[in-house]
């Protein structure tokens, strides 16, 4: 029953640019016998069950805990979704024997999900990679480290000379601790390229973008056990019973408890959805269209937060101007929902008040997707709901750290902590790492290049294929240095194989193979280095309510494999920057010290305040979880006492002032030592003559009783705090200000000291300043959301209503937009491709998935990738249920075989496929090209295989929730 | 004396599935052993619930009843155990279980099945407690180690209970009373009797929707 | 943490004479035999515990364990 492993074929893709694949028929290469002959050998991962025992009485050695051996038990955080959830370890002999429930964890409380009550496998690590590897003409050798450090630095450097330091892209990974992001994005600044993404910009950069340029920062502003005082949830395309099962603990008890309405808005029925009180169907694509739709009765009934919108909100009435459009039948005519229900949940969420709105990738995965989370930003502070306890927009962030990697820089458009790449970004990081700004600079090709955003990983093909002139920078890129991230996440895979083709240079640092290395166009030029885990190091995630949890090394790391801290330093090594870059983190033998990373982070990261949040602090709240409340996460007792869990940022200044973090952001009816905000004064004080400065609102305690300004050493003069100031910390600003009129532009951002910050908090004010939240951001290409219709939009009669936006330029390449929408609506594709295509995830598997597909005890649950097809369709289309199918997507002949789950979870003429697969492409198996013992149990075909082209203007976000397909029986 | 039993509130269960993997995890069940597994009802359609089923653990349990080997037998506190030195892999206990919980190694019309191997509370089996030889058959005994079944203990939204049967109805009483209404705890009354007396809302209560 | 009492780490992998002894002991047919082979080896009459002791209640109201039952509760 083995799946046969027959080094497999691809499709002949012909090369066919974006656009010459509209007019591109669909190709039939492969033959209908072929594909019988072939559904008779795969049943999925049942396969695999040869290879394992098949006795339940196993062999002696097998039993787990040993008797009369010690175990140790050791603390570590899952490293799957962002809920957070405490792993307990048990451990004997330096092998993880057992696994407990974590009762005094205040987040999950003992329980897991699949995932979590899975991860002692991981570092059984049947499946994993176990010396670094190199292909050589399509074969895998096993090599040394030093022999894979040294080639894989001297090629670096080859790369560097021949086309300049920014032909090489560095994607990071949301599996990275906190402080292994931190270094990475210090290693790609020190390579000198902003060329450094991860896995944030595939799901929730435009969340990052949308809500801080709404009030101020890019984060969940509450927490799930926050989620327990709501009175009423509205759930946006997002689906947590399956990718965040914990947190619907939380939920479910708010449901519960409070008997709150359980809203769900999304096109498809899904587990989550069997729990509401109200499900919504919504056709893909159409968010703003609902969420204008819900302000839309809102505003006509007046139950919008009138003394709230006066004193917190700037710009409402242009909201209002583009919400009246948004007519109860208008709504119906695009998203297919009837007025009466609209109403009837406006009226719920308005009605039970504080209610929280939930959204995850459903919202923020499409060409509007930063203008879907800001329309549901708006409708929150339409309602006075931000900055309330049980209210809140609560992002549900997906990889165990990507609010953390976020936060600390792995993006092509910042440096940690939200600076940004201005020249003052710069100058703040070259002081706090200590090294000139000058010899930054000269690391960089050019200060147009230092200072321009990056290449995003949802483009980075497109910039290795582009010619040398369609590109703003000195050439394409040549090298990918991937870290911690599937190749199957990103849509357009046809593309990607192409990319991947032509890069010079591969490196996969991993602890699987991933996707990337069963491509079988590469035959030379890859390597692999095992990566371990995050159970095998120690360090800090952010979950994604910003809580910072300590992870204990459970063991050490399996096999050859090292932490990603050893390996950036063997990189930065070779590379011939060790010395700068590690001046101030001790390196123990060749691994940095993850706390003295931490501490150089604390230094250097105020304007999030990430600086409160020590390792000492962070430690000790582990070992204390007993003491937190498990609704409002503050500890009454204990040495953590008055501190909330994990210390959520901002958590101010010193961590010896103690600040106890932020559970809810923008709370004012708390002072701000007692985690108590208000929204950034981020977008200057005025505009066009109005105030950006809040009205008659602040943070209890605040001794300026309205709005203000971020505080600089010009505002403290003002206010003649500028006394306050120790000399040791005016030294600090005055050096940093270079002693001249410049010293007064030192902000409490820029001021190493944390003086300012000190100041701005003893009177009772958040350093940040006093600002309202922008329902209009006019930095932004829609300042007001409005509705656009997807590129590949299934209603080509509502284009030209709701055109996508002009094609335009970023990010140093071209984005077409409506050009190719335009040409979409034109042609007949709607008529070949007749089916709404929408993508998810699955409870058992997560991301790209390798990892999870990996561990018998979570492949044996999903055995084989599906598409599901609703009942009327399969009817009509002659598909029963379990069959193969083939989905057919509209750009470069592309398609995948899979089996159909004929169901009525989707709507009629939708389809949804999970997108956590890879290891099947176009219905050959590649499990011949993964390096032996290392393919995971379960293979699939790519959901990406399939989907289209479409990036939100903000961030290059990709669209994997709506496009269009076909399907036929296969 | 407490007596041992599992209850689904199938209004918690969103069929993550972390009670299958726990069991796994625990006792390095293999490939193709399920000793506990989900049960979605109307899959995709308003009104879908799903429950976490294993052995119930029975009152009087049908199993026992059926055995041609007599290899079961119940602990003073309600558990079914077996022996796997006398099982014979006849499957009768498959048929006369009402939840599916017996699991075979193989699948055979004919001959043998191998042992029968299926969920022992955490409560180990015939072998001394917290043996390797118990671990080797049956997996951990974590029962007497002061433990309860892992699968509920993780459980992602406390909606898979095991322990103290009364404490069990206590708590689901609370909530259904809490909610207003009761959904039924799926299996109790087949495995544990109907409950026609004491509050409506008590699992298999008739305000509960029964089951 | 777990502490089961002491009885040997590692089993002696089965010898086929041990093996046919158990299958003797516990007059088990043939249809046993393959299942069988996986068996640990050792006493038997050792590893059973009486059959008193296997109708014991393992159960017992640890801390633990009201724990348990008071986060169901929340």
């Amino acid at each position: 029953m083995l799946v046969k492993r027959s080094s497999a074929k691809t499709a002949g893709n012909k090369r066919s640019g974006l656009v010459a694949a509209l007019a591109d028929t669909l190709e039939s290469g492969v033959s209908r016998r072929g594909f019988l002959r072939r559904s008779g050998l795969a049943a999925g991962g049942i396969a695999a069950v040869g290879a394992l025992p098949g006795a339940m009485i196993r062999k002696a050695e097998a039993g787990p805990i040993l008797p009369n051996v010690e175990v140790v038990t050791r603390k570590n955080v899952c490293t799957h979704c962002s809920v957070g959830c405490t792993v307990i370890a048990e451990v004997q002999n330096g092998v993880w024997v057992g696994q407990e429930p974590g009762w005094e964890s205040p987040i999950n409380q003992g329980t897991h999900c699949a995932k979590g009550a899975s991860v002692r496998e991981l570092t059984k690590g049947t499946r994993r990679v176990k010396y670094p590897l190199k292909l050589v003409d399509g074969v895998w050798q096993r090599i040394t480290w030093d022999q894979a450090i040294e080639e894989i630095g001297n090629k670096l450097l080859e790369i560097r000379q021949a086309s300049g330091p920014d032909a090489v892209f560095w994607l990071g990974s949301a599996k990275f601790s906190n402080e292994g992001a931190y270094l990475y994005r210090k290693l790609a600044a020190f390579w000198g390229t902003n060329n450094v993404d991860h896995q944030a910009r595939i799901c929730h950069s435009t969340t990052v973008a949308g809500v801080a340029n709404t009030w101020g920062y890019g984060a969940m502003t509450n927490s799930y056990n926050d989620i327990q005082n709501s009175k009423a949830l509205l759930i946006v395309g997002g689906n947590p019973a399956e990718a965040h099962p914990v947190s619907m603990q939380h939920m479910l008890r708010g449901k519960e408890h409070n008997r709150a309405p359980f809203i769900v808005i999304d096109p498809r029925f899904t587990r989550t959805a069997a729990h509401a009180t109200e499900y919504v169907r919504i056709r893909p694509g159409t968010d703003i269209p609902i969420a204008w739709g819900l302000l839309w009765h809102i505003f006509e009934n007046g139950w919008e937060d009138k003394e709230y919108i006066r004193q917190r909100v700037y710009g409402m009435d242009e909201i209002r101007a583009e919400v009246k459009k948004w007519t109860p039948e208008e709504v119906e005519r695009v998203t297919g929902v009837p007025g009466a229900q609209v109403r009837r949940v406006a009226e719920v969420i308005a009605k039970n008040k504080p209610s929280t709105v939930i959204w995850c990738m459903g919202v923020t995965q499409h060409t509007v997707g930063t203008a879907n989370v800001r329309a549901l930003s708006i409708l929150q502070l339409a309602l006075g709901n931000i900055g309330v306890a049980g209210g809140g927009a609560n992002i549900y962030r997906g990889h165990c750290n990507v609010q953390g990697a976020t936060d600390f820089g792995l993006d092509v458009s910042t440096l940690p902590s939200y600076y940004g790449l201005a020249e003052g970004a710069w100058k703040h990081f070259s002081r706090a790492w200590d090294v000139e700004y000058d010899y930054l600079k000269g690391r960089f090709a050019s200060k147009e290049l230092m200072e321009a955003k990056g290449i995003p990983t949802t483009r980075w093909f497109d910039a290795v294929l582009a010619k040398p002139g369609d590109i703003d920078q000195p050439s394409p890129l040549r090298a990918m240095m991937c870290f911690g991230h599937g190749g199957n996440t990103v849509t357009r895979m046809p593309d990607m194989v192409k990319g991947l083709e032509k890069l010079s240079l591969l490196v996969i640092a991993d602890p699987h193979p991933t996707t990337f290395a069963a491509i079988k166009e590469r035959r030379n030029g890859t390597y692999i280095l095992p990566a371990c885990s995050q159970f095998e190091t120690d360090g800090s995630r952010t979950c994604s309510n910003r809580s910072m949890q300590w992870g204990e090394k459970v063991v050490e790391p399996i096999f050859e494999s090292k932490d990603d801290y050893t390996i950036i330093y063997l990189l930065a090594r070779k590379l011939g920057f060790a010395n700068e870059m590690f001046k101030h983190i001790t390196v123990e033998d060749t691994r940095p010290v993850p706390e003295d990373i931490l501490r150089e982070m604390n230094r250097s990261c105020l304007s999030i305040g990430a600086t409160g949040q020590s390792p000492e602090r962070l430690k000790m709240h582990m070992k204390h979880q007993a003491d937190f409340d498990k609704i409002t996460m503050r500890a009454s007792s204990g040495p953590c006492a008055g501190d909330y869990y994990g210390l959520p940022w901002p958590s101010w200044g010193h961590p010896e002032i103690r600040h106890p973090g932020s559970a809810v952001l923008y709370d004012t009816s708390k002072h701000v030592m007692d985690g108590g905000g208000v929204f950034r004064a981020r977008f200057g004080v005025e505009r066009n003559g109005v105030s950006l400065l809040a009205d008659g609102s602040y943070s209890k305690g605040s001794e300026i009783e309205d709005g203000y300004p971020e505080f600089t050493m010009a505002v403290l003069r003002k206010l003649g705090w500028d006394k306050d100031l120790t000399p040791d910390e005016m030294r600090v600003i005055q050096a940093i200000g270079g002693g001249g009129a410049e010293v007064d532009n030192v902000s409490w951002q820029t001021d190493l000291s944390m003086g300012i910050i000190r100041v701005a908090l003893k009177h009772g004010c958040v350093p940040h300043g006093n600002a309202k939240a922008r329902a209009v951001a006019w930095n932004l290409p829609d300042p007001v959301p409005i509705h656009r219709e997807p590129i590949y939009s299934p209603r080509p009669d509502l284009v030209k209503d709701f055109p996508a936006i002009e094609d335009r330029r970023d990010f140093r390449l071209v984005q077409l937009a409506r050009s190719l929408q335009f040409k979409v609506a034109d042609s007949d594709l709607r008529q070949r491709f007749p089916m709404i295509l929408t993508s998810g995830r699955l409870v058992e598997y997560e991301g790209g998935g390798e990892e999870t597909r990996s561990n018998p005890w979570l492949a044996e649950l999903q055995q084989s990738m599906f598409a599901e097809i609703n009942t009327r369709d399969a009817e009509k289309l002659g598909i029963r249920d379990g069959a193969w199918v083939w989905v057919y997507g509209p750009e470069d002949g592309s398609k995948a075989k899979v089996r159909a789950l004929v169901t009525d979870r989707v709507g009629g003429g939708t389809v949804f496929m999970p997108f956590h697969f890879s290891g099947f492409w176009q219905g050959e198996s590649l499990r011949g090209n993964y390096p032996p013992d290392t393919d995971p149990i379960v293979l699939g075909e790519p959901a990406n295989g399939v989907t289209t082209y479409g990036y939100d203007p903000v961030t290059f976000m990709q669209e994997t929730k709506v496009t269009l397909c076909r399907v036929e029986p296969a | 004396m407490a007596r041992m039993k599992f209850l689904c509130d199938s209004e918690r269960c969103i069929e993550c599935n972390a009670c299958v993997t726990a069991c796994k995890n625990e006792h390095e069940v293999p490939w193709g052993i399920n000793r506990r597994r989900l049960v979605t009802l109307n899959d995709g359609k308003p009104g879908e619930r799903s429950i976490s089923m294993a052995c119930m653990h029975c009152n009087d349990p049908p199993c026992a009843a059926v055995c041609p080997v007599d290899c079961f037998l119940q602990t003073a506190d309600g558990v079914v155990l077996h022996s796997k030195d006398l099982c014979i892999g006849c499957g009768y206990c498959f048929y006369a279980c009402p939840f599916g919980a017996p699991q075979y190694p193989r699948t055979t019309d004919f001959g043998s099945r191998g042992k029968m191997d299926k969920c022992t509370f955490c409560a180990g089996g015939p072998e001394p407690d917290g043996s390797v030889e118990e671990y080797q058959k049956y997996g951990a005994n974590r029962l007497a180690e002061g433990k309860l079944p892992l699968c509920a203990e993780m459980c992602s939204t406390r909606a898979l209970m095991a322990g103290d049967g009364a404490i069990l109805a206590d708590i689901y009483q609370e909530r259904s009373v809490r909610r207003g209404y009761g959904s039924g705890a799926p299996g109790w009354s087949t495995a544990y009797g109907r409950n026609e007396r004491g509050s409506p809302f008590a699992p298999g209560g008739p305000g509960t929707g029964g089951a | 943490m777990k502490t089961p009492p002491e009885p040997p780490r590692n089993p002696p992998p089965g010898n086929p004479l041990q093996r046919r002894d158990i299958l003797k002991t516990l007059g088990l047919g043939a249809a046993g035999a393959a299942a069988a082979a996986v068996l640990p080896a050792g006493d038997v009459a050792q590893a059973m515990e009486s059959p008193q002791e296997q109708l014991k209640t393992r159960y017992r109201e640890t801390e633990h364990v009201k724990r348990f039952y008071a986060l169901n509760r929340l």
